[in-house]
């Protein structure tokens, strides 16, 4: 008799909580001061100018983007992803292709750049050290994988992604322009004279406290990361010398619930206006190819776009098409 | 004479110091999360270069943390009265039973605390996406239950192997009902057991993450999803100053619980 | 199925026993089985039909080690958890009130204390520049900072400091049941301290122990916040793997199997556990 009481109760609950019903666009990032910055410049703006609210929502999951599509009830209509995971779900048919008729390419960086996807900001991986710890600071990938002259802990991002493999083939002798395809078996026979000496970081938050607190007093960072470090009062010293780029993207989950206002949205977030007050509060750098003239000359200098004499830029595509192989080897390197 | 605290000799001593050794093991952490709450950098360094309330006034400033901290302790109600209900039902079933299959039910019981949580947290979404109910309050009760009742089958299920049954056998021949009977002699006997079973369960609802990360919607956030993200993000001493309130309303809690049983002894 | 109860004096109806089990029974089946079976169907189907994610799985002495790693660290959290938190929970059972009071209220605020907040503070601690290290120089006990975090001992930490409520709480209820007089009795006998121990107190609460070390064990197993942020990467889990299969790799077949080989040996050992150590069989 109880038991059917607690039938009666679920089915009754189950009834009652009907579909969450959400006519707003949802926007999804990786929260933080990143989408602080995005909702103030790009959703607040995008909706004082089409009525339509916008309600953000993160982190942004991967497994969850898959299960939404998968199970026909997507509730995330724009999403912040990073680049080559944009190429690969595209591929995968996890994503709406983009309406480039709402939004405008022409002035849009053509590398991140896709039928299902544009930038959203770019990065590069830069070398940081915290100056006040040590003596010397490393100024090359060479110096930071040379553990002679730079002995100590140095920090590298933990997961899978374009930049630590990259940085390694750098420090081997590797030119930029061959970098790809990347060797891997090298890469890693690099990464394993370092291996003992590196404390991985996995989320920017935590490659910041390394540095300040000297537990790792040198590495690889985001540049914003850097950026923000130093405003806390920091001594932060950054090498640009062969920074790596890699961008997040804006995509659109298949079955998108508010596919048009989507659209809309995008076009919003990538608008030159947009993109130089994002850059200007975050320090990453704009997509926008026109977003720079509007920003403060000061400010562009600490910006990637204005370090493009050694740049490197990770290859996307190869990234997207090797991205399950070289996760698994990466994985499976870290735990042996 | 080992029962007896008197007579315990110099083994008292041996233990009572391990006992002060682990209470500073346990409470060194807490301490030291109340002191970096007032510390002034943003970057966990330890001592600080000088104190503040910057971090007490961010927490305030911002009305997610009041909010997530009333969602979690919703949740975490209204699952460990469930949780105890149901996991009591499923002890003395499993007690009392005879049955076949008994052992293998007992296992299966618990299996969501052996299960990877983002294992059942990606199983769980998928399903309750097909049903409707993801990111709704309904969908976090039933997550959070599913690995809280382990913790009151075990905790309830080993007061009930200590309990004589007899008696509550004495009682229906005394001419309670069945139902009556357990609830007047078998749930105040065993009712150390029930306690351990809420306090685990509502522990096991209040600091859940990775389920909460997956059940969570824009408008509905548990407290530890949001320390999670924001510990990723900002890492700012903000969830130390979040922490530290939470601890000083314990220790509130628990002083007028203490006043309160001396209040009736008098 | 017969249903009849023999150890009580008074005979319970059928509807008695089976009909408790239903809530849980339908909870699990609707919300655990059915979802969980749907995942580990994916392990066999992606990407194509075949046992090939198994094939992986168990043919890599990467995994094969993850494997081990993961009982390894839940043995050894068990095994430092019981040491420690069973001497604490006697000395709790016998202590006089006001004292045991203050000990259970520090255990309950270190549970009550977000999970995050503790082992990112533990993080803190136990840093080469962090704390703990500074202290131990400053003391001049040591010279050089120690390796207490990204490795074995920082996971060791972290998680007994987890699991060690989990242990005292039950054990401190079992001890308080044991009968003083019993002991009492043991000692007339002439049982020695050690004797009494071993023999009497040790056995009593044996049960106790069972249960606590299986129940922290077995949370072991399925952790993956607290080994992920104390552990370095070679000490990675199991439930670490799953998660990244799952959320970085979004490889749900493999996710599925390695999520499935975790659940199949626990149920082993568990089984293992019930036929050997369970006193309650055969009544």
């Amino acid at each position: 008799m109880k038991s059917r009481l607690v039938i009666a109760l679920l089915s009754t609950t189950l009834l009652l909580a009907g579909n969450a019903a959400a006519e707003d666009l949802v926007f999804t990032s990786w929260g933080g001061t990143t989408q602080d910055a995005q909702k103030t410049y790009w959703a607040d703006a995008f909706t004082a100018e089409s009525n339509i609210a916008v309600t953000q929502d993160g982190p942004t999951d991967y497994g969850k983007i898959k299960a939404m599509v998968e199970a026909g009830n997507v509730t995330w209509d724009v999403v912040d992803v990073e680049g080559d995971y944009a190429v690969q779900a595209g591929n995968a048919g996890l994503l709406e292709k983009l309406d480039f008729s709402v939004i405008d390419k022409t002035k849009l960086d053509p590398r991140f750049v896709t039928d299902y996807s544009v930038g959203s900001f770019y990065y590069s991986f830069v070398i940081g050290c915290n100056k006040d710890a040590v003596e010397a600071c490393p100024k090359t990938w060479a110096d930071l994988f040379d553990t002679q002259k730079f002995p100590g802990k140095r920090t590298f991002y933990k997961w899978s992604a374009p930049g630590v493999i990259e940085a390694a083939l750098l420090a081997d002798g590797v030119a930029a322009d061959k970098l790809y395809p990347l060797d891997l078996d090298r890469a890693f026979r690099k990464l394993d004279t370092i291996k003992a000496d590196i404390v991985w970081w996995d989320s920017g938050a935590q490659s910041q406290q390394l540095l300040a607190s000297a537990e790792a007093p040198f590495g690889s960072f985001w540049n914003g990361r850097l950026t923000a470090l130093a405003e806390t009062g920091v001594t932060v010293e950054t090498s640009w010398t062969n920074n790596i780029t890699a961008a997040d993207s804006l995509v659109v989950p298949k079955g998108a619930k508010n596919k048009d206002a989507a659209m809309k949205f995008i076009a919003q977030a990538t608008s030159d206006q947009a993109q130089a007050q994002f850059a200007t509060a975050t320090g990453y750098a704009p997509i926008n190819l026109d977003a720079s003239t509007l920003m403060d000359a000061e400010l562009r200098s600490s910006l990637p776009d204005m370090q493009a004499d050694t740049q490197v830029n990770a290859d996307m595509g190869y990234w997207a098409e090797h991205r399950d192989e070289i996760g698994t080897r990466w994985y499976a390197w870290q735990a042996k | 004479m080992l029962l007896d605290f008197d007579k315990l000799g110099g083994l008292r001593t041996a233990l009572i110091a391990l006992v002060a050794l682990v209470c500073l093991f346990l409470i060194l952490p807490i301490v030291f999360i109340a002191a970096l709450s007032f510390g002034s950098s943003q970057w966990l360094i330890f001592p600080p270069p000088s104190w503040t309330f910057r971090w007490y006034q961010d927490l305030f400033a911002d009305p997610r943390w009041l909010y997530s901290a009333l969602t979690s302790l919703k949740i975490a109600a209204i699952v460990t009265v469930l949780s105890v209900v149901i996991g009591f039902l499923a002890a003395l079933g499993l007690n009392r039973g005879r049955f076949p299959g008994r052992d293998f039910l007992r296992a299966l019981f618990l299996t969501p605390m052996i299960l990877p949580v983002v294992v059942l947290a990606v199983a769980l979404y998928a399903l309750f996406l097909k049903l409707g109910l993801a990111g709704t309050t309904l969908a976090f009760i039933i997550a959070h239950l599913l690995i809280a009742l382990p913790f009151s089958i075990i905790s309830i299920g080993n007061a009930l192997e200590g309990f004589d049954r007899s008696v509550e056998d004495a009682a229906i021949l005394c001419g309670a009902s069945p139902w009556e009977a357990r609830l007047r002699v078998t749930v105040p006997a065993v009712s150390h057991g029930i306690f351990g079973a809420a306090v685990f369960s509502f522990l096991a609802s209040w600091d859940e993450v990775v389920l909460a990360i997956f059940m969570a919607s824009p408008t509905l956030q548990t407290l530890p999803v949001k320390i999670w993200s924001t510990l990723r993000q900002d890492l700012t001493p903000v969830i130390a100053a979040a922490s530290t309130l939470l601890i000083a309303f314990t220790i509130l809690l628990m002083i007028v619980a203490a006043l309160f049983r001396k209040g009736r002894k008098a | 199925m017969a249903v009849t109860v023999a150890t009580g004096a008074v005979k319970t109806k059928r509807e008695g026993t089976f009909g408790y089990l239903l809530p849980a029974l339908l909870l699990i089946a609707f919300f655990f089985i059915v979802p969980v079976l749907m995942l580990l169907v994916r392990s066999v189907l992606e990407p194509e039909p075949g046992l090939q994610n198994y094939a992986v799985l168990l043919g890599s002495t990467t995994y094969l080690r993850v494997f081990l790693n993961t009982f390894m660290v839940a043995g050894v959290v068990t095994l430092v958890s019981i040491v420690i938190g069973y001497p604490v929970a006697w000395l709790l059972a016998i202590m006089p009130e006001r004292w045991s009071r203050i000990v259970l209220a520090i255990i309950i605020l270190s549970m009550w204390t977000n999970l995050l907040a503790r082992t990112y503070a533990w993080m803190v601690l136990l840093q080469r520049t962090g704390v703990v290290n500074k202290t131990l120089m400053g003391l001049g006990l040591i010279d050089q900072p120690l390796a207490l975090v990204n490795n074995l001992v920082g996971v060791t930490i972290g998680m007994t400091y987890i699991m060690l409520p989990f242990v005292i709480l039950p054990l401190m209820g079992v001890i308080r049941a044991i009968d003083p007089a019993i002991l009492r009795a043991a000692a007339l006998c002439g049982a020695g301290r050690l004797q009494c121990f071993w023999r009497v107190l040790l056995p009593l609460s044996l049960p106790g122990i069972a249960a606590g070390a299986l129940m922290v064990f077995v949370m072991s197993l399925g952790y993956f916040v607290t080994p992920a942020l104390l552990g370095g990467t070679a000490n990675m889990m199991l439930a670490e793997l799953v998660a990244q299969f799952v959320q970085s790799l979004v490889n749900w077949g493999m996710g599925g199997a390695a999520a499935l080989v975790l659940l199949v040996v626990t149920l082993a050992l568990y089984a293992v556990q019930l036929r050997y150590f369970n006193p309650a069989r055969g009544t």
